[in-house]
C-alpha cells in the first residue's frame, strides 16, 4: 500500500481512470447545458476549478468537525463566495460575451456534484495536500472533457472554433443542444472505457462493477477513505471512497 | 380560478414541454443515481417540489423588493444562493430536533435540496418573469420532471442491461449516456429551444 500517494497516481486515476464525468457520471450539467463554445466551456472550467480548489481546501482543514449534513450547504456557500466574484468579474469587464444561459450556469457550479462528491468522500478525510492533489486531480478531468465537448460543439454547431471561422461542410446545430452533448460523451466514455481496459486491465475486470454502482446513491456511513486507498486500490475500493457498495443482485449476476 | 390554472399549467409545461432534466440537464447526475432506486421516486419527488416551491416562492417575493432588479446577476445568483442553504439548513434542523431524522434520511435530503435543479428554479422564474402563482407551478413541475426523467432512464438502463448486443466498449455508462441522449432529444422536440434565449 502506497502510503504517500504522488501527485501523479492521485492524477491518473482522479482525472482519467475515474474521470468524474465519463465515468463517476457527476458534474452532468454544466457540461451538457452550457459547454456549447470553447470559450463558454474554458470560463466553466476556471470556475469549477476554483470551486474545487477553495472547497476541498476548507472541506480538509476546516470542517471535519461538523456533521455531514451541516457540510453539504457550507461546501455551497463557500462556492458562491468565490464563483460569483468570478462572474461578476466576466460580467463587468465584458472578459467573454456571457449569455444568460451562460450566466446561470456559472453560479450553477457551486453546487455541482463534483464538489460534494470530492469534499465530502476524500478532502474532508485526508490532509490539506492530498485534498489539493484530488481537487487538481478532478478539475483537470473535468476541464478535459469540458474543453472537449465545448470544441467539438462550437465546430460542429456552429463551424466556428474560439469565435472564428471554421470551414466544414455541414452544421449540425443539434450539438450545441444538451442532447448532441450527451451523445458525444456516450462515445467520450466509450472511448476512455476502451483505452482503460487496454493500458489498466485492473478497471476491465471491475468493470461490470463500476458500470452497475456508479449511479448509486451515496450512502451516509462508509468505511473511512484514506489516501493510500485511493492511490493504490483497486475498483471496490476506489468505489467505497466515493461511498458506492456493489448492490448484492449485481454479484449474484455475475 | 385563473391562479391555479397558471399554476397547473406551469407545472405542466416544466414537466412534459420542458423537462428541466431532460432539455436542460439540471440535476441530471441525480437523477442517474436516483433511478438506480425506483422506490425512492415519490420521496425524491416530494422532496425536490417541496424544497423548489418554498425556495421559488421566497426567491419570487424578493424579486419584488425595490432595488432587487437593478443588482448585477452575480448579487441575485448569490442571494438566491443564500435562500436555498437557508431553506435546506432550516428544514434539515427541523427533521433533526423534531422528528429526530436518523443521518441517512438528511443525506437524501441534502440531495433533494442542494441541487442544480432546485437552484436553477428561481433564476428561472425570474428569467420568464413568472407570477407568483407561475413560481409554485414552476417548483412542483421540478419535482415531477425529476422523477419522471429518474423513471425513464430506470426502464431504459434495465433494457440496456439485457441487451446482449452492445458492443463491449458502450457497455454501462457509455450507452446510458446515449440513451439519456436520445431522451433529451424527444424533449428537445417538444420545447424547439434551449431553455434560456
Amino acid at each position: 500500500m502506497n502510503k504517500n500517494p504522488s501527485f501523479k497516481d492521485i492524477l491518473k486515476k482522479g482525472a482519467l481512470i475515474y474521470n468524474p464525468v465519463l465515468v463517476q457520471l457527476v458534474g452532468l450539467c454544466p457540461v451538457v447545458a452550457a459547454s456549447t463554445t470553447f470559450v463558454q466551456a474554458a470560463a466553466l472550467s476556471v470556475a469549477m476549478c476554483i470551486e474545487l480548489f477553495v472547497a476541498c481546501f476548507a472541506a480538509s482543514a476546516f470542517l471535519r468537525n461538523i456533521p455531514r449534513w451541516m457540510r453539504v450547504p457550507v461546501y455551497f456557500l463557500i462556492g458562491i463566495m468565490f464563483v460569483c466574484p468570478v462572474l461578476y468579474y466576466f460580467e463587468t469587464y465584458s472578459l467573454i460575451n456571457i449569455s444568460l444561459g451562460m450566466k446561470i450556469y456559472i453560479p450553477l457550479t457551486a453546487i455541482n456534484s463534483v464538489v460534494a462528491v470530492h469534499c465530502e468522500q476524500f478532502a474532508v478525510k485526508n490532509s490539506v495536500r492530498l485534498a489539493l492533489y484530488d481537487a487538481a486531480a478532478s478539475g483537470i478531468g473535468v476541464s478535459v472533457i469540458f474543453l472537449i465537448t465545448g470544441a467539438v460543439r462550437e465546430i460542429l454547431g456552429n463551424a466556428t472554433f474560439a469565435g472564428f471561422a471554421v470551414n466544414i461542410p455541414v452544421t449540425l446545430r443539434g450539438m450545441t443542444l444538451p442532447f448532441g452533448c450527451l451523445i458525444l460523451l456516450g462515445f467520450l466514455a466509450a472511448g476512455l472505457k476502451a483505452f482503460t481496459a487496454k493500458y489498466f486491465p485492473v478497471r476491465e475486470e471491475k468493470e461490470e462493477a463500476a458500470e452497475a454502482t456508479a449511479a448509486e446513491e451515496v450512502p451516509e456511513t462508509n468505511p473511512v477513505p484514506t489516501a493510500e486507498e485511493f492511490a493504490s486500490s483497486d475498483l471496490d475500493e476506489f468505489l467505497k471512497t466515493l461511498g458506492i457498495e456493489i448492490p448484492a443482485e449485481e454479484d449474484g449476476k455475475k | 380560478m385563473k391562479m391555479i390554472s397558471d399554476l397547473l399549467i406551469t407545472a405542466l409545461f416544466t414537466v412534459f414541454i420542458q423537462n428541466l432534466v431532460l432539455s436542460s440537464g439540471l440535476g441530471m447526475s441525480e437523477a442517474i443515481r436516483v433511478s438506480t432506486r425506483p422506490g425512492t421516486f415519490g420521496r425524491f419527488a416530494l422532496m425536490i417540489s417541496g424544497f423548489s416551491v418554498v425556495t421559488s416562492v421566497i426567491c419570487s417575493l424578493i424579486n419584488t423588493v425595490s432595488g432587487f432588479a437593478s443588482l448585477p446577476f452575480a448579487g441575485k445568483a448569490a442571494v438566491y444562493a443564500g435562500v436555498l442553504a437557508g431553506v435546506y439548513i432550516i428544514a434539515a434542523l427541523i427533521m433533526k430536533i423534531v422528528f429526530r431524522a436518523s443521518d441517512k434520511l438528511l443525506g437524501t435530503f441534502g440531495i433533494a435540496a442542494l441541487n442544480t435543479l432546485v437552484f436553477a428554479v428561481p433564476f428561472i422564474n425570474e428569467s420568464a418573469a413568472y407570477s407568483f402563482a407561475d413560481a409554485i407551478g414552476s417548483g412542483i413541475g421540478a419535482g415531477i420532471a425529476f422523477v419522471l426523467a429518474a423513471a425513464l432512464i430506470s426502464k431504459g438502463s434495465e433494457a440496456l442491461e439485457r441487451n446482449e448486443s452492445i458492443p463491449e466498449a458502450f457497455r454501462g455508462t457509455p450507452s446510458m449516456l446515449i440513451y439519456v441522449g436520445l431522451l433529451s432529444l424527444a424533449f428537445a422536440g417538444f420545447a424547439d429551444s434551449t431553455l434560456f434565449a
